[in-house]
């Protein structure tokens, strides 16, 4: 027989060299610097903003601002720390997001017995492993920056009486699920439950690379298939506290399918990106075009299923026009966020959709880069407009600030995969399907 | 009407199939088609298919449907009979309410036209006479067909490669279209 297959898989492992961890310290450095001038930017330019914005002077514009604060009873004064804390939030939450991608992307293999991405499983393990620097980083929101950003947080705090002034009625009725123990204790939990399941799911297949045998494998299928399970739920309770309740005062029932679609696109375009950069290095030779093929096809499919689920969102509320849910959209149709509002459309729907569309752009590494990293901006806006016009309002923009807070984050977020994937072999040698992976085959 | 002198060579395993082909497309000799029960790994790639066009037939049709939708809702309620539905505005504005019946077109006009240009280019439309080659090829053997007429004087060698890679029958058929 003259067909070439794959029967044996040689071990790799990834060297972390030197050069690249000064390079990704270079880049954490810059990425701070850029945050502090662009914090010190902002802070500086906050109260002329202010004066240039209104026509009132300085004592009339505090007494009116009392005035409000007395009749709503919660306002807050936001300062130039509630953009940063909004900035460190937006990016805290969305590098989660790819980890908790791409162990979820382990799960759905797993549970789905599929053969294909077993290669390039290594890479989403290491990407899963930033789940505890995340937990990290919300505990500081949650600990420092939760009266910046949730102005409800701040609401419950003041304990007001129904009738007394600034009663608000809806948070009112929202404290059984709004509150300080589910906030604090519940959001945690949940990335530990997640952080757990990761442990288990690594420690898994390491213990197969060095035994070998199909009980691993079923003990994952098992673990995996809880997890999709508890996954569904408490995915949904992290994206209402952390995201859907910084604009309290509003409900979608469809947000947590829309920040899922965020979770898989970004989660599988990061694998993509570690994938090719990996084989750029000369590392992963045996994982076939069709591989990324796939990849791309998920990419590709999940653009489509994002584009989906933000106008099932957007119409329905759209047509609607009910107050209590149009408020939403009526912030961010502002002359300020609308341009931001129509590209994040564009850019995570309209250009994958049509980049990728074609065979050959799937299997050529220059599109896939330009298709991801365009997925990845619009994705990185998506969060911005979840994120900033409930918490700062007019006084955001994108400057230094949310630049430089984002390449500190990407910094440490890369580091920690590298050295998750210098850890272990590159390839699950043991795993029972790594040869079907190795000679997949997606056709003509 | 086509008239083709066909070389059929009758299989029983598909790796045997695939060995001939290969040893036929070594000596320079171009295989017509293969005829399977089954879906045969890596047979295309070996028997050197040209991508299939469909795909880009499915993207004129769907992009026909698109445009079908957006002109149709836009010429009915915007120019021809402007309404007024849940305060909704009459004019290009109304975009988001266009995108679930431009959505469905466009699905609607690529099936649809995937699936007549698929049966037309597989000739299996209403009408077409079948053609079986031999009648095993209904149940479970594997077809290698080579045209005769494109054959310059080494039909010999066709028949002892077939003969080599495990054919259990080769015979001659004229296919009459």
């Amino acid at each position: 027989m003259e067909h070439h297959y794959i029967t044996e898989i040689q071990d790799e492992k990834y060297l972390l060299t030197n050069k690249t961890k000064g390079i990704l310290a270079l880049v954490f450095v810059v990425g701070l610097i850029l945050a502090a001038v662009g914090a010190m930017n902002v802070k500086s330019q906050w109260n002329e903003h202010d004066g240039s914005s209104t026509t009132l002077t300085k004592t009339e514009k505090t007494e009116e601002t009392h005035a409000v604060a007395n009749k709503t009873g919660h306002v807050h004064e936001k300062s130039w720390v509630t953009r940063v804390w909004a900035n460190f939030l937006m990016n805290s939450y969305y590098f989660m997001l790819f980890a908790v991608g791409a162990l979820f992307f382990i799960a759905v293999n797993y549970v789905a017995n599929a053969g294909w991405s077993v290669l390039i499983k290594r890479i989403a393990e290491a990407m899963s492993g930033y789940l505890p620097f995340a937990l990290l980083t919300i505990i500081a929101v949650l600990a420092f920056g939760k009266n910046e950003i949730y102005h409800w947080y701040q609401y419950i705090s003041n304990d007001f009486k129904e009738g007394s002034e600034g009663f608000d009625k809806i948070l009112n009725s929202k404290m059984w699920f709004l509150n300080k123990g589910y906030f604090l204790i519940g959001v945690p939990a949940i990335i530990c439950i997640w952080i757990l399941f990761r442990t288990m799911l690594r420690r898994l297949s390491l213990n197969e690379d060095k035994e070998g045998g199909v009980k691993f494998f079923n003990t994952s299928f098992r673990y995996s298939a809880a997890f999709i399970f508890i996954f569904a739920f408490s995915f949904s309770i992290l994206s209402w506290m952390l995201m859907m309740s910084i604009d309290a005062h509003w409900f979608s029932t469809i947000f947590s399918v829309y920040n899922f679609a965020i979770t898989f696109v970004t989660g599988v375009t990061v694998i993509m990106f570690f994938t090719l950069y990996l084989k750029s290095q000369g590392y992963l030779e045996v994982v076939p075009d069709d591989v990324i093929h796939d990849l791309g096809k998920y990419m590709f499919a999940f653009s489509i299923f994002w584009g989906y689920i933000w106008l099932s969102q957007f119409l329905l509320i759209w047509y609607a026009n009910l107050p209590e849910e149009a408020v939403y959209f009526n912030e961010r149709l502002t002359p300020q966020f609308k341009p931001l509002f129509l590209t994040n459309v564009v850019m995570n729907f309209a250009l994958p959709f049509l980049i990728l569309m074609m065979r050959n752009a799937k299997r050529n590494p220059t599109v896939l880069m330009v298709a991801g990293s365009i997925i990845l901006l619009g994705h990185w806006l998506d969060m911005y407009l979840m994120v900033m016009p409930g918490s700062v309002g007019e006084h955001s923009g994108i400057g230094l600030l949310e630049i430089g807070t984002t390449v500190a984050f990407a910094g440490i977020f890369i580091f920690i995969v590298l050295w998750g994937l210098s850890r272990a072999g590159l390839y699950p040698k043991n795993h029972p399907y790594i040869l079907e992976s190795a000679n997949h085959d997606v056709g003509v | 009407m086509l008239r083709k002198n066909l070389i059929i060579g009758v299989y029983k395993e598909p790796d045997k199939l695939i060995d001939g082909v290969i040893k036929l497309r070594k000596q320079g000799i171009e295989v017509f088609d293969c005829f399977t029960p089954f879906p045969v790994h890596n047979l295309d790639r070996e028997m050197g298919i040209k991508r299939t066009r469909l795909t880009v037939g499915a993207f004129i049709c769907g992009s026909l449907g698109f445009l079908s939708g957006l002109v149709l809702q836009f010429g009915m309620m915007v120019f021809d009979w402007p309404m007024n539905i849940g305060g909704k505005p009459d004019s290009y504005l109304m975009l988001p309410s266009m995108v679930p019946v431009t959505f469905e077109l466009t699905i609607l006009f690529t099936a649809f036209g995937m699936g007549i240009l698929f049966f037309y280019k597989s000739r299996m439309l209403h009408g077409v006479r079948e053609d079986i080659l031999d009648i095993r090829q209904t149940d479970d053997t594997l077809l290698l067909t080579v045209e005769a007429d494109k054959l310059n004087g080494n039909k010999q060698d066709v028949l002892e490669i077939l003969k080599n890679t495990g054919a259990i029958d080769i015979r001659d058929h004229i296919r009459q279209h």
